[in-house]
């Protein structure tokens, strides 16, 4: 089965402008505490914040705070302020007209995906937003509806890369013949969009990520005393020592994005937005006072019969965007993003509410091939782990699988296993940069998930018969690791070794690999035991691969070898 | 290395097959660390432990507290469920050894981490 190549180019311009910002800082809301699937509709869900904050003085002291330690006390704090504030001021109008309708602002949003697993992020999405998603033509998109409520909780989901705000959707844009016509219908169409509301988002979306990214430094500026601190001396009457020194010592990722402390966030972003309100303006008053935003159009286009390229498409319509604008062209440093999609007749603008992609969020040591977190998240979904299975991943490398796995599907048991001693070195690593972010979570100090890492060789699995629900795996592809020849000795081993382990009827795996054609010799022989259920198509770093689902027969393993023979029986 | 994962431990030795559980546990440095109490895991988690072994592994740690078997009615006991908890899933071997009840081998625990590899003589090629 092939994959669809598109012949298509992405391309980036930016233009001039200066930005009358006519919406002032106070249209922000936050998602309240616990994302709720269905709707934020619930009326205890849907407390807008007002910026008459009275506990200022707490607040300024909040963020002095080093310890992270205390920030769940100062949420606690925090809530009851404004739950008190709101009673106060609920009835009261708001600073603007305009609060009203912000507040059922309902917006669609466009998410970018590991190709092949839009399905599984659609069901992510369905689970914890209550959003039906389309499933875009052009692969790896998806869109959902959301009330700007619930962004908070949008920038949580774990199977998205990168996310936009839909400014206009045209599902059959017809293309003037030629190339002039074609252009001249982008530069018209950048003054006619419904850009009001896609900005609106943007700017709350922009206040949010200021203030992650103010206590994500606060939170490493503490967590760097605490290492300090901490090493050598007992922390909590505990000594951690030995295992968590080379932790301390690596890069500690941004912690809200760790689900664990997701309440914090949502709770925290309003309360943010409310007390910096001062702040904001102030800054915005910088930004405003020279009138500049600065922006850039990206383009990517796909498909046969354009008469255009996308840098001439970006080009004119980043032009017009300019003119409409006045905003300030840049491409390196742009605060707005503008998206133009172009799929065959499908044509999307959107605005960028992401920078860096999502993908890389667990995982603080990084080795030769690491997986996207947002694959990782996909391929578990797809063996839909149940309660108090026992996942393993045999091959674990730097243990993104199986820490995704630990994260999100904490009532369930994960080993992370490789038989590279830098490999599992680094994804014990991994999992205490987990365990240094957990902390944050709740009055008790949470040290432990249900993870743990072995060193072993997995074409001879110390583990009993039949004792495995579910193996995830990234398969070495035998280009940057290990190599094809080796692949045709490795795969069947592991094959047979998986299917030994794997519980019989009820156990399946979910395996990635790139070397399709030793994966389909290898399984072929073993038809006894794996049965095939699914496959999908998807593109790592420029190289089409497969995972593959596999459900594991209710036949029990038999080994053909005399001298193991006994081992086979289920035990 | 968890307990947990001990009692799902075996060796693979050429020639034990089952014999090769359970693995004999013998620890140096144990760290307790308090882990979230799901009582819904552990209680579906019990059916799945191989009693036996985790009773010995919980003995030479000389762990306290520790139920012999599960109770009637175990899965609404949070007092039991709350000590199996613990056994299962709050004790961490840091620094030990494990060893193949059958053959002898002896397989190193450090830091946390158990090393399970054989050289190619000992497996099966």
């Amino acid at each position: 089965m092939s994959l669809i190549t598109k012949t298509g180019d992405r391309a980036c311009v930016s233009g001039f402008a200066r930005w009358t910002t006519g919406t002032p800082a106070a249209s922000a809301y936050c998602a309240r505490s616990t994302p709720q699937p269905g709707h934020g509709t619930t009326p205890s869900t849907q407390l807008p914040l007002y910026f008459r904050f009275r506990g200022w003085d707490s607040l300024r002291d909040l963020r002095n705070i080093a310890k992270m330690s205390d920030i769940q006390e100062a949420t606690n704090k925090l809530l009851d302020v404004n739950l008190h504030e709101n009673q106060k001021s609920v009835p009261v109008t708001k600073e603007n007209g305009t609060k009203n309708e912000s507040e059922h602002l309902h917006i669609t949003i466009g998410a970018t995906v590991p190709t092949g697993f839009e399905q599984t992020a659609a069901g992510e999405i369905k689970e914890k937003l209550g959003s039906s998603c389309k499933i875009s033509k052009d692969r790896g998109k998806i869109y959902f509806d959301i009330s700007v409520e619930s962004l908070a909780q949008v920038h949580c989901l774990r199977s998205v890369d990168n996310l936009f705000v839909v400014v206009e959707e045209f599902k059959d844009f017809q293309f003037k013949q030629t190339k002039e016509e074609a252009l001249k219908d982008f530069e018209d169409l950048a003054g006619k969009l419904p850009w009001s509301d896609p900005l609106k988002v943007w700017e709350i979306n922009t206040c949010f990520k200021k203030k992650k990214t103010k206590r994500k430094k606060m939170s490493q500026n503490s967590n760097k005393e605490k290492i300090d601190n901490g090493q050598g001396d007992k922390l909590d009457g505990r000594d951690i020592r030995g295992f968590t020194d080379s932790a301390l010592d690596s890069h500690i990722l941004d912690y809200y994005e760790n689900p664990a402390i997701k309440e914090e966030i949502s709770t925290l972003v309003g309360d943010d937005l409310a007390s910096s309100k001062d702040e904001t303006d102030e800054h915005l008053k910088e930004e405003t006072a020279p009138q500049v935003l600065k922006f850039r159009v990206t383009c990517n286009r796909a498909g046969e019969k354009h008469c255009f390229t996308s840098n001439e498409a970006a080009r004119d319509f980043g032009g017009a965007v300019q003119d409409h604008f006045k905003w300030k062209a840049d491409m390196t440093n742009f605060d707005v993003e503008v998206l133009l999609n172009i799929h065959d007749n499908e044509v999307v603008v959107g605005i960028a509410l992401t920078e860096e992609s999502l993908h890389r969020r667990n995982i603080t040591n990084f080795g030769p091939t690491t997986l996207r977190s947002t694959l990782a998240y996909g391929m578990l979904r797809l063996c839909a782990p149940q309660p108090t299975d026992i996942i393993v991943d045999p091959m674990c490398g730097t243990g993104a699988i199986p820490i995704e796995g630990a994260t999100e599907w904490s009532n369930c048991y994960h080993i992370a296993g490789d038989n590279s001693p830098l490999a599992v070195k680094r994804a014990a690593n991994n999992i205490s940069s987990l365990l240094t972010k957990s902390q944050v979570k709740e009055s008790k100090s949470s040290w432990g998930l249900p993870i743990d890492a072995v060193q072993w060789d997995s074409c001879n699995l110390p583990l009993r018969t039949g004792s495995v629900d579910i193996i995830v795996t990234d398969m070495p592809f035998g280009k940057r690791m290990g190599s094809k020849k080796r692949n045709w000795n490795l795969y069947p081993a592991c094959l047979r070794e998986m299917s030994r382990v794997c519980r019989p009827g009820t156990g399946r795996a979910v395996l990635l690999t790139q070397d399709k054609k030793c994966f389909a010799k290898a399984l072929s022989g073993m038809g006894h035991v794996w049965r095939k259920v699914h496959t999908v198509w998807v593109n790592i770093g420029g190289l089409h691969a497969a995972v593959y689902l596999l459900k594991r027969t209710p036949q029990a393993f038999v080994h053909s070898s005399d001298q193991e023979g006994e081992r086979g029986t289920p035990w | 290395m968890k307990l947990l994962t001990h009692n799902l431990l075996s060796s693979h030795v050429r020639g034990v097959g089952p014999r090769g559980f359970p693995l004999r546990l013998q620890a140096t440095e144990v760290r307790v660390n308090p882990v979230e109490f799901n009582p819904d895991f552990v209680a579906r988690m019990i059916p799945k432990v191989e009693w036996a072994a985790l009773l010995e592994a919980a003995d030479t740690l000389n762990l306290a507290e520790v139920p012999r078997e599960p109770t009637e009615g175990y899965e609404h006991d949070e007092d039991f469920l709350r000590k199996m908890h613990h056994v299962l899933l709050e004790v961490e071997v840091l620094e030990g050894t494990l060893q193949c009840p059958e053959s002898g081998r002896l397989f190193p625990i450090s830091r946390g981490i158990p090393n399970m590899l054989l050289n190619d003589e000992e497996t099966e090629t």
